[in-house]
This record gives C-alpha cells, structure tokens and sequence, in this order.
C-alpha cells in the first residue's frame, strides 16, 4: 500500500540512523499482519479513505519516531533544582550587580541622560545572556553526568547523607498584622534604590529627569529655587545613600525578612531632617527671583506668598511624618511588649 | 478537553504506565511478535496503542528483559519477543510488588467502606 510506505519512510526520517532500518522492518510487517487482518475482516482492501483513518489513529510520523527515542532532556531531574536554584541565584545577584555597576559607571562616565535610559533598556538582555550561560553550562554538566555515571560527584545538600540538622533555623515569626518580605523583593528593592540613586546623581546636570518638559515653563519663571535647596539636596543624597547601604546590608547577612522597624524608624527621623533644613530656612525663603533689583516690584507679593504657601505645605507634610513616626514607635514598642508576654501565654510543648 | 477531563487522563495514563510493562512482561512468557502481541492484549482487556507497544517493546529488549528473533513466519519476516531470564526474575519481583500494592488499596477502600 502506497499510503502506509509513505507513512513508513516519514517516520524512517525521524530515527536514529543505527537503528532506522531494523525499526522501520519490525513496524512494517507488525502494520502489514494488521492490515492483512483488517483486509479478511472486510473481504476487501481498504479504500483511501480508510488506509487514511488508519494511519491517522497510529499518530503523526514524528510522534510514532519519537517514541522510539530514549526520554530526552537537557537538564535531568537530577540536576533541574539546583539548576533552578542557581539560575534564580544568577539572576537576582547579576541584576544587584549590574544595578550597582550602571548606578556607579553611568553617571561618572557620561552625563547622557539617555545612557541611564539605555542601561536600564539594557536590563533584560543582560538578564537573558545570564540565563543562557547558566543554562548552557548545565547542560554540559548534565551531558557528562550521563555520559559519565558515577563519576560526577553528588551535590552537597540533595544527596542521601543529608543531615536535618543542616536545614536553615525556623524563620523569626512575625508581627501580627505584618507581612514577610520575600526574597524577590528585598533584590527588587536594592536594584530600583540603586537606580534611584543614579537618578538623583543625575538631576543637578539634567533637571529634565525631575520636570520632565515642564523645565522650559521652571527656566521661563522670574523665580528660581533658593541656596537652602542644594542642601537640601545633599541631604536626600545622604538620606538614599544610607537606606540603600542599610537594604545592602540586610540583604548580605540574611536579615531581609519580616517587618523593619529600626529601619522605618530611622528613615522617618533621618527624613526630618532635610524636611527640618526647609522648614527653618529664615524668613522662609525658599524661592527668590532671578533678578531681584529688575523683579522685586513686579513679582514680589507673588514671591513672598509662594513662600509661605510652600512653608505651609512644609509643615503640613512635616506634621504628618511626625504622627507617622510616633505612631511607629507606639506599634514597635506595643510589639516589644506582646513578645515579651507571649512566653507566659504559651503552654509548653509536649 | 476540560480541566477534570484533562486531569484524570494524565491519571489515567499515569496509572496504566507502569501496568503495560508487566502485562508485556507477563504476556511474553509466551513468544509473540509485535502485532499478535497487541491482539493478545486486547483480548484479555488491555488495549494498547501501536506507539507505545512497540517502543515498548524495544526499550524493554535494551534493558535485557526480552529476547528477540527474525524469524520468517507466512511467507513474511516478523520479529518476535520472548521473556528472557533476567526477565522472568524482573516480572516475579514486579508481580510480588504489584500483588502487594493491589492487596493494600483492597484494603485501603475496604477500610473506607467502613467509615
């Protein structure tokens, strides 16, 4: 039948070369036995219509070959959780690192702002190159494990002499009302406060990246920001610097997980400060105009209401971190005290 | 396809994976070749696809469990397959285990009658 030889040299196509031959004889004359069979049941040969329907129920050429083939994978059961394990390691570290790399190199070596644009556009390729690498050498490590059995050491931690007792502590329990930070986003945190940072080292020389278009109205105005901002400047500098380093910090000796009290409580009190710089600045001045001799007359009601509505806001903005920061300190301190008592509470184990 | 459906075929084949191999090896106490085998199968029950009988039964001859031959049988060479000796202690320990594991889910749903 010539629908069934045509069928036979499909699946012939997808066979290892060695055995090709020997298959294909052994499926010719096992089809053959059957179509003889279904021959005599009918008292006739199929019609095309039939041989069709029949060759259709035994599965597409390449899905009858592949049967034949050994299981095939590039990274075994074996091997595939540390892989995954490894890869997500790669990929969380590499992006830290490349976060810290761009955050450094970028602002010092170029003051083109589309090179921070282009660093980030940049992000998922470095992620894939990563990905890839990993992978691939996974790949070989996979291939010479196979190739090689019993050779290839065991990982430490999946083998059979595992030790219980080398499983991490129970992680700290938490606050009632709080939620644990995972892993992901304690990594995501750094890497966006790293571009963060790059951001701010790049405003003084780009004010575009803060206004955005609205710059040419800023530039158009008969005002301008007055010295007390640049202070204030340095001060949320400082301010990013030290919330980044102290995310760094956690991240590095494993202290990313649950509720950061310290950590919030600090920020806030560091956060007056340059909150603090504005709202003292004498007479309120945080605006002044460009030309003051030209302007004073013409701009200077306008000027000096600008002033106070913008110390008002100040202090409103103030008032509210404030009662935040009491507030927090209240939950941290009440926290402190419910675990405390909880011992007392608990029955013991038995 | 829906999700149930979906689910309890993989089940199912799941199931019937490790089943087909020791109803091949039981069956080829007795010699057959591939497209007798199958018929020999489907009358006691047990049908099975063509693409995955005979893989099977390459995959069971490389790991030494079955022996074959070309033999010239109505004018038409054919294969045939046999239990070897590595075979037949393989499907006595795998009939042990499976006579075990059928006694433990009869009594598995026995004990659910009775609750």
């Amino acid at each position: 039948m010539e629908l069934l030889d045509r069928y036979l040299q499909a699946v012939k196509k997808h066979l290892p070369n060695k055995r090709q031959d020997d298959i294909i004889a052994e499926l010719r004359a096992n089809l053959e036995a059957q179509l003889e069979d279904k021959e005599a049941e009918l008292g006739r040969g199929l019609n095309h219509q039939e041989a069709e329907e029949w060759l259709k129920s035994l599965g597409h050429p390449m899905l009858m070959a592949a049967k034949y083939q050994p299981m095939q994978y590039l990274i075994g059961p074996g091997i595939f959780p540390i892989y995954w394990y490894v890869l997500r390691l790669v990929l969380l570290w590499g992006s830290v690192m490349y976060a810290l790399v761009s955050a450094v190199i970028v602002p010092l070596t170029t003051h083109d702002a589309t090179r921070i644009v282009g660093a980030v556009f940049a992000w998922p390729g470095v992620l894939l190159t990563m990905a890839t690498w990993v992978t691939l050498i996974f790949v070989v490590v996979e291939l010479v494990a196979r190739n090689n059995p019993g050779k290839i050491p065991q990982f430490d931690g999946i083998t059979k002499d595992w030790q219980p007792s080398t499983l991490p502590p129970l992680e700290k329990e938490q606050a009632p009302g709080t939620k644990a930070r995972s892993y992901v986003a304690a990594v995501a945190e750094v890497v966006f406060g790293f571009l963060a940072l790059a951001w701010l080292l790049l405003i003084p020389k780009h004010p575009f990246l803060l206004m955005g278009p609205g710059i040419a109205v800023v530039n158009a105005l008969p005002y301008q920001l007055a010295p007390v901002w640049t202070e204030f400047y340095w001060c949320i500098l400082a301010l990013c610097i030290i919330q980044l380093g102290w995310q760094c910090i956690s991240l590095v000796t494993d202290n990313w997980r649950g509720p950061r009290v310290a950590y919030n409580i600090v920020t806030k009190v560091l956060g007056l400060i340059p909150l603090g710089l504005l709202l003292t600045t004498p007479d309120h001045l945080l605006f002044v105009l460009k030309n003051p001799g030209a302007d004073m007359e013409r701009y200077g009601k306008t000027l000096f209401s600008i002033n106070e509505g913008t110390h008002w806001g100040l202090t409103v903005v103030g008032v509210i971190v404030v009662l935040q920061l009491i507030w927090d300190v209240v939950q941290a301190v009440l926290a402190a005290r419910r675990r405390d008592w909880k011992p007392l509470n608990q029955s013991p184990v038995k | 396809m829906t999700v149930a459906e979906n689910l309890f075929e993989n089940l199912r084949l799941e199931l019937r994976r490790g089943c087909l191999a020791l109803a091949v090896l039981a069956q080829l106490r007795q010699e057959h070749y591939g497209y007798t085998l199958r018929k020999a199968l489907a009358d006691r029950g047990l049908a099975i696809d063509e693409s995955t009988l005979y893989p099977l039964l390459r995959r069971l001859e490389t790991q030494g469990l079955l022996v074959s031959e070309w033999r010239e049988e109505e004018k038409r060479n054919k294969r045939f397959y046999r239990l070897s000796r590595d075979g037949e202690q393989m499907l006595s320990q795998l009939l042990q285990e499976w006579t075990e594991l059928n006694e433990s889910i009869g009594t598995i749903l026995e004990n659910s009658k009775t609750l």
